[in-house]
C-alpha cells in the first residue's frame, strides 16, 4: 500500500521564517555563504536529487 | 533574483555538469546531505516507499531531499515552498516560474470553445513535457453575465465543475483545484496537476480536455452540458539526452549511469 502523502507546510525552513545560514561550496570550490551571495535580493533555492542520475 | 541549486553530488559532478550545460549560478555541493539534513529536507522514507511498492534498495536512494524549492524575500526569510513527494518528480523550468513567480506565458494558443452561456479555454504552464515532470493544466471558464456554474459541493441533482482529461498512456493526472465556494460567475480558473511517467519516447500528444458543468440563472438551470478542448504537449527530452527514434520501441526508464534505477 502506497503510504501517505506528507505535510509539506511542516517539512523544511518554516514560511516565514528567515532561511538558516547556509555555507557550502559550489561547482569552482568556492564556499558559498548563501545570504551573503544573495546580496539582499530575493532568492530561489532549488533541492534536486542529483546532477548525475 | 539569486538562485541557488543544492544537491548531495560532489564538486566533481557538479563542476562538470555545470560545464556541460553553461550553467553560471551556484550549484551547491552538499555530500553527504548534511546541510539538507538540517534543514528537515531529507525524505526518510524513501526506502519505506520502496518497500511498499516492492522496489529493490539502491544506494543512491539514501540522503535524498525532497525535491522542491524554497522562495526568499529581500530579507532571507521563507516566502513560497513548493515540494514535491517523489524524487523522481520536478517542475518544468517555465512551470517553476508560472507557479512560484506568478510569471504566466500569455496562452496566445489557447482556443476558447464556447457551449451555450460558458465559454472555455484552457493551456499548460509548459509547451513540452519531459519523464516525470510535473506540469499544470490551467482551465479558465468565463461565465455569461446573470449565471453560475457550480463547484463541488453542488446539492443532489446539479451537475458540479468537473474536468476529465482523455487518457494517455502514463499520464497521472492529480486533483483539481478550483477557487473557494459552492458556485462560480463571471470568470473562474481552475488547475490539474499532470505528471508524464511513462518511459522516454511518448511522443508528442493532444491533451482531450472536458469540462463537465451545469449553468444555472437565479431563476432556473440549463441541462448539463460540456465542453471539449484540446491541448496540444510536445515530448521533450531529458538533459544530456535524446528522444528514441521514432518508431523505436520505447526506452526503459532512463538510468542515466550504469546501475542506477529511476524509482
Amino acid at each position: 500500500m502506497p503510504l501517505p502523502p506528507r505535510d509539506f507546510d511542516t517539512i523544511g525552513p518554516r514560511q516565514g521564517q528567515r532561511f538558516p545560514d547556509v555555507r557550502l561550496p559550489d561547482q569552482t570550490g568556492a564556499v558559498i555563504d548563501l545570504h551573503a551571495a544573495r546580496a539582499g535580493r530575493t532568492a530561489l533555492v532549488v533541492f534536486y536529487r542529483s546532477a548525475e542520475w | 533574483m539569486a538562485l541557488f541549486a543544492v544537491s548531495y553530488d560532489s564538486l566533481a559532478i557538479l563542476r562538470d555538469f555545470a560545464a556541460a550545460h553553461g550553467i553560471d549560478y551556484p550549484l551547491l555541493s552538499d555530500e553527504g546531505s548534511h546541510v539538507m539534513r538540517a534543514l528537515g529536507l531529507i525524505n526518510e522514507r524513501v526506502q519505506e516507499d520502496h518497500a511498499a511498492y516492492g522496489i529493490a534498495p539502491n544506494p543512491r536512494h539514501v540522503n535524498l531531499p525532497y525535491p522542491g524549492v524554497v522562495v526568499l524575500d529581500e530579507a532571507g526569510a521563507v516566502v513560497q515552498k513548493r515540494f514535491f513527494e517523489s524524487y523522481r518528480e520536478r517542475d518544468t523550468g517555465s512551470g517553476l516560474v508560472a507557479q512560484v513567480l506568478g510569471i504566466v506565458a500569455e496562452p496566445a494558443s489557447a482556443m476558447p470553445v464556447t457551449e451555450g452561456v460558458v465559454k472555455a479555454r484552457g493551456w499548460l504552464d509548459s509547451p513540452t513535457y519531459a519523464f516525470f515532470q510535473r506540469l499544470v493544466l490551467t482551465v479558465e471558464l468565463a461565465i455569461a453575465p446573470g449565471f453560475h456554474v457550480y463547484g463541488e459541493t453542488a446539492q443532489d441533482g446539479l451537475t458540479p465543475l468537473a474536468v476529465e482529461i482523455g487518457a494517455i498512456d502514463g499520464l497521472e493526472v492529480g486533483v483539481a483545484r478550483w477557487p473557494a465556494g459552492d458556485l462560480f460567475e463571471g470568470v473562474v480558473r481552475g488547475t490539474l496537476p499532470l505528471t508524464f511517467a511513462a518511459p522516454p519516447g511518448g511522443g508528442d500528444h493532444t491533451l482531450d480536455v472536458t469540462v463537465h458543468f451545469q449553468a444555472c440563472d437565479d431563476g432556473s438551470c440549463l441541462v448539463p452540458a460540456m465542453l471539449r478542448l484540446q491541448v496540444p504537449i510536445r515530448e521533450a527530452p531529458l538533459v544530456g539526452r535524446t528522444l528514441p527514434a521514432p518508431g523505436a520501441s520505447p526506452a526503459p526508464a532512463p538510468p542515466a549511469t550504469p546501475g542506477a534505477t529511476t524509482r
